[in-house]
């Protein structure tokens, strides 16, 4: 624990990212509060910062601050998927919430300390680090869930993502407890050591106990069944831009964690009896998800059972736990943010206004009025449901393919019913938007160049990835072995 | 000079390639069009789909019917190297027959669309074209995992085809038909992905190469069980007899004809389905021969049924393209009892008679259209003497009809007499309750042409009736003349296939006998 006292430059440098990021937001607060005149540049200031933190952070892998946090090609790919999608809510975030005036220095504030979290966590081996990025990505999700106050709705959703949070927050802490009570370590360098030596260990119950607490948690974060109860009313609640923002880089986060700390407990992959759990939520997260999602009316409630089927797809990933598999859950996290993020940026755009509820029905003959939105729209949609050529056909490829060279075929093939049930919803999607006629005039604001600008980039994300998803699966390669020699 | 032109030689691209990039690339330029440019997005489309017809008639010209396998213009090039999985391409003369049909029909599609009345004209062209690109890349795929994207590219938009420019309940037809053809396809996504899994493990070659897979089971080197074979193969054939459709999996094609708009029909009768039983001939039988020998009397039976079903229900029609669906669910079921029978005679049948099949119903749908983009009604009560009106169309409905029924002299009859007289020598019974499909088909065509266009000219809306224009016509004629030629002298098609089919009914006969 001395090393903490000794920061060196290294140690500096690996965490730059996290620095840049929450030095920026500092800036854009005290700017909001004394510099009022400078708000319009807040957007490209946020954006400069990230660009920045995204430069800093190419470092050479390695552990730093006496192994409680690691740069490796693993925390590298994290951070990609962090800043982009930082980047994407901020990109298409401005014009919608410029509508309601409710275009704060706050919001790219809290944004950025919230994807400053998300690094941290996804760097940190040891528990408690990862606990610090949990909390530092969670609380200004808080806050920007209760964005709009004076709507119930929204405060609905900040007070329920709150409490919520907090309660698995403290769960994760109890199960880091356990562990560190058992092992006498928060380490997940030093567990992974013990789990090689002795194999009683994965069975110990105390372990055991303290893992499943652990895997809640950031079940909780990934909003997997059963522990995803907030997920439909939050999304509802929250501003559009930033459940963009939510809707993936939080799950990343937690994802990379969960690999990390799976390889800590059972290094030769999640036999008994983390396999048979993880089953169980994917299993029940791509039924229940797909199955919900089909009577839902208003769009973010409609993504929002959509996301929770969506991880079930990665749960299958971390069921396997092949390398394959590692790989596979990392490009589809990749695709998930593009496809994701296109999603909720059009449904961002259109609207009378951020505190509209955004009903299936507003679509209705968008493919006439906005070709290009309701285009990226439909792209999204075809990529959630997984058809080629989209980069969600490729994630599904990948996960699915190494579930059935696991042996798992009952999990690939949960996982095709669920994609045909979720054709329901998402084509339905489609049908509104092309087929459909307007009930009423939503007016859509299409005049906002750096939203173009995002729309632009996640439609050649979509398709490009899709097309020639070689690059990606290699970045994504290099990550998944990052992991461990496995 | 023009064919190195055509060939793309100077980009670096191979003829299949080209075939394959050349649609999208149109469709990609028709999304930079203004919607109201009328003329310049004809003309892009139609230029296109000219362009790629005449590659794929370069294709027909430059090949040799001769390579072996499909090996001709084989392109091989990594695309997911982690995986093996390959941008892999390569015809036999099967592929470079429905090839030709499918840049045909297309073409004859768009050319009729300019003389018809369509909203969104953009997205309509758009749309075929992107689907010419899924159906073409589906012939020529040779890497499973590359086939299921093009077999799912054409999912998207034969949807909008429906959706947007069908019928009353189009919505309801284009999801039936996505989720009816998306259910299939993801049954053998999965069974693809275990097949690559078993390749590797017997052979330890990473590769979802069709040439491959059937180099492997050739040698026997999967050694699969026969449950987990037969499972296999239910997961792959079912994704193709839903497409092609065999009773009872075909509930979803008469909405779908019904709702769509006519191209759309043309494209669905004239290639979706037979991709169908191309899928057939190309993975289902060469991947599990065994259980393909095996199941033959239960896929026999029911295509039985489909024949007299089909044909039954096509005769108590009353609007005109259900008739003509119908009359497709019974063709198509004779073309997959051809392929089962296994012997030489009626694998060449069935292969004919898909191509005839796209042409004649293709012609049907497409005269159906002509009538209906007049009357606005496809029920035959509405119509009746209209040949004094409508001679042209008239003279083509009635060869395209006896195409369809099998008259001597049209291209039908050969494809229906070559199935039924190799399914003679096979099993008698199969034969006489296949024959009577041809019967009840002339019956209901005939019907058909005579309640439509012949006798008493009795309804008054009838009178504005106008014959066809330029653009059908130009649509339309060459279709007719395929029809006629390939009847009266069907040898060129005969030698294009063979070695086609030889290989499949080596394949059977392999297993029949062991």
């Amino acid at each position: 624990m001395a090393g903490f006292l000794h920061v060196t430059a290294g140690d500096l440098a690996a965490v730059a990212p996290e620095i840049v990021l929450s030095l920026a937001g500092i800036l854009l607060i005290l700017l909001d509060a004394f510099a009022r005149p400078t708000r319009p540049s807040f957007p490209y200031l946020s954006l400069a910062a990230i660009a920045l933190a995204n430069v800093v952070g190419a470092v050479a892998p390695g552990t730093w601050f006496a192994g409680a946090v690691e740069t490796s090609a693993l925390t590298r790919f994290v951070e990609m998927i962090a800043l982009g999608g930082a980047a994407l809510a901020i990109l298409g975030g401005g014009a919608a919430l410029s509508r309601d005036a409710k275009n704060l220095g706050e919001f790219y504030a809290l944004l950025l300390w919230s994807a400053a979290g998300a690094l941290l966590m996804a760097k940190g081996t040891d528990l408690l680090v990862v606990f610090i990025g949990l909390e530092l990505m969670s609380i200004p999700l808080y806050v920007l869930a209760a964005w709009y106050r004076e709507i119930p709705a929204s405060a609905e959703a900040g007070m329920k993502y709150f409490l919520m949070g907090a309660f698995s927050s403290a769960i994760l802490l109890y199960g880091v407890a356990t562990l560190y009570g058992r092992t006498g370590t928060t380490s997940l360098t030093r567990l992974l050591g013990l789990a090689t030596g002795a194999s009683p260990f994965a069975f110990d119950p105390l372990v055991t106990v303290g893992t499943v607490a652990i895997l809640a948690a950031v079940a909780f974060k990934l909003a997997l069944v059963p522990f995803h109860s907030w997920a439909p009313d939050v999304y509802q609640g929250m501003t559009t831009p930033a459940v963009t923002f939510l809707s993936t880089v939080p799950k990343a986060a937690a994802a990379v964690f969960l690999i990390r700390l799976l390889h800590a407990i059972a290094p030769s992959g999640p036999g008994e009896p983390w396999r048979p759990l993880l089953s169980i939520l994917a299993v029940a997260s791509i039924l229940f998800g797909n199955i919900v999602a089909l009577s839902q009316r208003d769009l973010k409630r409609m993504l929002a059972y959509s996301g929770i089927a969506q991880m079930g797809y990665l749960a299958i990933a971390l069921a396997t736990f092949s390398r394959d598999a590692l790989e596979g859950a990392l490009v589809f996290l990749a695709g998930y943010l593009v496809t994701n993020a296109a999603a909720f940026l059009t449904v961002a755009a259109l609207s009378s206004g951020e505190t509209e509820p955004k009903t299936l029905a507003d679509l209705a003959g968008l493919g006439r009025r906005n070709g290009a939105a309701a285009a990226l729209l439909t792209l999204s949609m075809i990529s959630l449901t997984g058809l080629p050529p989209t980069v969600g056909f490729i994630g599904k490829l990948l996960v699915f393919r190494s579930a059935i060279d696991a042996g798992l075929v009952f999990l690939a093939l949960v996982g095709v019913f669920g994609s045909l049930v979720s054709v329901g919803y998402y084509l339905r999607v489609v049908y509104v938007l092309w087929m459909k006629e307007p009930t009423r005039e939503v007016p859509l604001h299409e005049d906002d160049v750096m939203a173009g600008a995002a729309w632009l980039l996640l439609s050649a994300g979509i398709l490009l990835f899709g097309l020639f998803p070689r690059g990606l699966i290699d970045v994504a390669r290099a990550a998944a072995q990052a992991v461990g020699s496995r | 000079m023009p064919t190195s032109f055509l060939n793309l030689d100077w980009l670096g691209a191979d003829l299949l390639t080209t075939l394959l990039v050349l649609p999208s690339l149109g469709a990609l330029v028709l999304a930079f069009l203004p919607k109201d440019a009328k003329g310049a997005i004809l003309g892009v489309a139609v230029g296109v789909a000219g362009l790629t017809f005449a590659a794929s008639v370069l294709l027909g010209v430059r090949f040799n019917p001769a390579t072996p396998g499909l090996t001709a213009f084989r392109v091989s090039k990594p695309w997911i190297p982690r995986f093996g999985i390959r941008y892999e391409l390569g015809v036999d003369g099967l592929a470079v027959a429905l090839i030709l049909l499918t840049t045909l029909l297309t073409l004859s599609v768009l050319l009729v669309s300019c003389g018809q009345h369509l909203t969104r004209l953009k997205g309509y062209m758009a749309a075929f074209l992107i689907l010419e690109t899924g159906m073409l890349g589906s012939l020529v795929a040779l890497d499973a995992i590359l086939f299921y994207v093009f077999w799912e590219v054409m999912l998207v938009p034969m949807y909008f085809i429906i959706g947007i420019w069908g019928g009353k309940r189009r919505i309801y037809a284009a999801m039936k038909f996505f989720l009816f053809t998306m259910a299939g396809s993801l049954l053998m996504f999965v069974a693809i992905l275990f097949v690559a899994n078993v390749h590797l493990h017997r052979t330890g070659i990473q590769s979802f190469s069709l040439v491959d897979w059937t180099r492997a089971v050739a040698s026997g080197a999967w050694r699969l069980p026969a449950g987990t074979e037969a499972l296999l193969f239910w997961a792959f054939a079912l994704a193709f007899l839903v497409k092609v459709p065999l009773w009872p999996l075909h509930t979803w094609l008469p909405d779908a004809h019904v709702e769509a708009p006519t191209g759309g029909s043309v494209i669905l009768a004239g290639v979706l389905l037979k991709l169908g039983t191309y899928g057939l001939l190309r993975f289902a039988i060469p991947l599990f021969p065994g259980s393909a020998v095996r199941y033959t009397p239960l896929i026999a039976a029911l295509a039985l049924i489909g024949v007299v079903y089909g044909a039954w229900v096509a005769f108590a029609q009353k609007d005109m393209k259900k008739l003509v669906a119908y009359s497709s669910v019974s063709h198509l079921a004779l073309v997959v009892l051809g392929i089962f029978a296994g012997t030489a005679m009626a694998v060449t049948g069935a292969i004919v008679q898909m191509v005839g099949h796209g042409l004649t119903t293709g012609l049907l749908f497409l005269l159906v259209g002509v009538l209906y983009e007049r009357r606005h009604t496809r029920e035959m009560a509405d119509y009746g003497g209209v040949a004094a009106r409508v001679p042209v169309t008239t003279t083509l409905f009635l060869v395209s009809a006896l195409g369809s029924a099998g008259l001597p002299g049209l291209n039908g009859f050969v494809g229906e007499f070559l199935i039924l007289g190799g399914v003679f020598s096979v099993n008698v019974l199969w034969c006489a309750i296949g024959a009577t499909g041809m019967i009840l088909g002339a019956v209901y065509l005939l019907t058909l042409v005579q309640k439509v266009f012949w006798g008493p000219d009795l309804v008054p809306e009838n009178r504005t009736l106008t014959d066809m224009n330029g653009w059908e016509l130009a649509g339309a004629l060459p279709l007719i003349a395929l029809v006629v030629a390939l009847g009266v002298y069907p040898a060129p098609l005969l030698r294009l296939i063979g070695p086609s089919v030889d290989v499949v009914v080596q394949i059977l006969r392999a297993k029949g006998m062991s």
